[in-house]
């Protein structure tokens, strides 16, 4: 119990660390989409 | 009728205000180690000298309006509001004392944009500021960021009643845990141990760069303070430009993200409710918007075609997007290149971000996503009231933390919040027009400064005039505390003045 949380919350900055990585891989569409008219 | 506050109203503000100004205090002697350790002997002079002015101060109010009485709601509202102005006066005196800023006046409008981490700046020689007061630029926007409220309660104000009244007066409607000291404690653990990964990836990406272990660590430390706090500002006066380098521009955007999310957002995810972050009104939201300014500016930024690849297009124009939205103000371009270089198109994309801003209950300013996203709720819900039938019964809920149905008072209230930023951005424009800069420029600016952005086009700066600057850190105030307590402590005067007894 005692190493659950601790494990939660490495998991926990990874979700979100893939949340902020998600939003700049969707940005970075935009840039292409704008310059090769996909 | 109004009637005029008794002089036991005075002495409960008094006492508390003076507790949390001790609070402060305590602060001030974190820059003093760092400069005894760098042995910087007359700047730790000159955080003595505002450690014992504000050690003074707070003791001389806890004892002269001693009381064991608790907060009111009114009284805990008007202390947070003389809080932060004290913090404002109190923490420009080491800032006015290095000789850095060029008037007492200057030192407050630096001190008002850190703790209510803005990031616009007067400083002047940024390049050969002491590491001691450079940290405590700094480190006054990881005070404000998390609040000054939050600060002393968390480390200095053991069981203090009414807690909770300064809590809400701070901008923060949500209680994470039941106990206001508890979230407190948690809003700072979250902080720490970003700080330290934060610190860590900024460094190591620094020494990658060629700076000198000492140099990249300190640095990583004082960005990753500005950017998880969404203040802006930097160790250098080129600001993120400085490192010219695209992994620190990638760690930065990460961070600056990670602030802009709600802390019991952060509570819930690292407490095992990870799909929270993909149904969250918030998250959802601030995604949503992110794009949507995102492609306004790409747009704009296209038609002109400054940035001619798509990699460009994202360094440059992602990151100034990024930086507004979630209201850090951190720039790798210079201000004049946002008049000179970006379209009118590209420029609006970037207003509308720094307009909206971060979550709720995070480090982030301005009208916030939670309001937005209500307010996009509502309309859904009005618009199936016109096109289904008279006889359906109608109702909207959101998703935020669980499941909440929409009640006319949220909606209300995010759109008295909302109004009262579109107000503030206005007036801030109107005074930048007054003293004869365009109505672009002056939008832009007034909406960086209420919005506690920082990003810059140029205007705010030295020889700006004295209005302007009184009329940016009032925009400043106002947009941090989200303006109930400054209503409050508006009304509380008026009622001093004409109230009867």
């Amino acid at each position: 119990m005692k190493l659950r949380v601790p494990f939660n919350i490495a998991l926990g900055i990874t979700t979100e660390l893939v949340y902020t990585i998600f939003i700049m891989l969707a940005a970075f569409f935009i840039c292409l989409i704008i310059y090769f008219k996909i | 009728m109004i009637l005029r506050p008794r002089l036991e109203d005075v002495k409960t503000i008094g006492y508390y205000l003076g507790k949390i100004i001790l609070g402060l205090a305590f602060t001030m002697l974190i820059p003093v180690v760092l400069g005894l350790a760098f042995a910087e002997i007359n700047p730790v002079l000159d955080f003595i000298i505002a450690f014992e002015a504000a050690l003074a101060f707070g003791l001389i109010l806890i004892r002269l309006c001693a009381t064991d009485k608790d907060l009111s709601w009114m009284q805990g509202m008007i202390v947070v509001s003389l809080s932060w102005l004290a913090a404002m006066v109190l923490g420009a005196i080491p800032l006015y004392l290095s000789g850095h800023w060029k008037s007492f006046l200057d030192a407050c409008f630096d001190a008002m944009s850190g703790f209510a981490t803005t990031g616009l700046t007067l400083v002047q020689n940024l390049d050969h500021l002491s590491y001691t007061h450079n940290l405590w630029r700094h480190l006054i926007m990881f005070i404000g960021g998390q609040g000054i409220v939050i600060v002393a309660l968390s480390f200095f104000v053991k069981g203090l009643a009414g807690a909770f009244k300064m809590y809400v007066g701070e901008a923060r409607d949500e209680r994470i845990m039941p106990n206001v000291i508890s979230t407190s404690r948690f809003i700072w653990m979250v902080s720490m141990a970003y700080l330290v990964l934060g610190t860590l990836a900024l460094g190591v990406t620094g020494m990658l760069g060629g700076m000198s272990a000492m140099n990249a660590f300190f640095h990583g430390a004082c960005v990753f303070m500005a950017a998880f706090d969404t203040g802006g500002f930097a160790p250098q006066s080129q600001n993120i430009l400085y490192y010219h380098s695209s992994a620190f521009e990638i760690i930065t955007v990460m961070i600056m993200i990670l602030g802009a999310i709600n802390f019991k957002l952060h509570y819930h995810v690292w407490m095992g409710n990870r799909r929270e972050i993909v149904k969250n009104i918030e998250t959802i939201t601030l995604f949503v918007a992110i794009m949507t300014t995102f492609a306004i500016t790409a747009a704009g930024l296209a038609q002109t075609g400054i940035y001619p690849s798509a990699v460009l297009l994202f360094r440059k124009g992602f990151y100034q997007l990024v930086s507004g939205q979630t209201g850090t103000g951190f720039q790798t371009i210079y201000p004049a290149q946002f008049v000179l270089e970006w379209s009118p198109l590209g420029i609006a994309g970037v207003i509308c971000a720094m307009a909206l801003g971060g979550a709720v209950c995070s480090t982030t300013g301005a009208i916030k996503m939670l309001r937005v996203g209500i307010i996009f709720k509502a309309m859904k819900e009005d618009l199936k009231r016109i096109m289904l039938s008279e006889r359906a019964i109608i109702t909207e809920k959101f998703h935020h933390i669980k499941e909440v149905f929409l009640e006319d008072k949220q909606v209300r209230s995010a759109l008295m919040i909302t109004l009262c930023y579109f107000i503030l951005y206005g007036l801030g424009a109107l005074v930048g027009m007054y003293y004869g800069y365009p109505f672009k420029d002056s939008l832009f600016e007034s909406t960086s400064a209420a919005a506690n952005v920082g990003l810059s086009c140029g205007m705010t700066g030295v020889n700006m005039p004295t209005g302007l600057k009184l009329t940016y850190i009032f925009q400043m105030w106002a947009g941090r505390l989200e303006f109930m307590s400054v209503f409050t402590l508006l009304g509380f005067l008026v009622a001093t003045l004409k109230g009867k007894r």
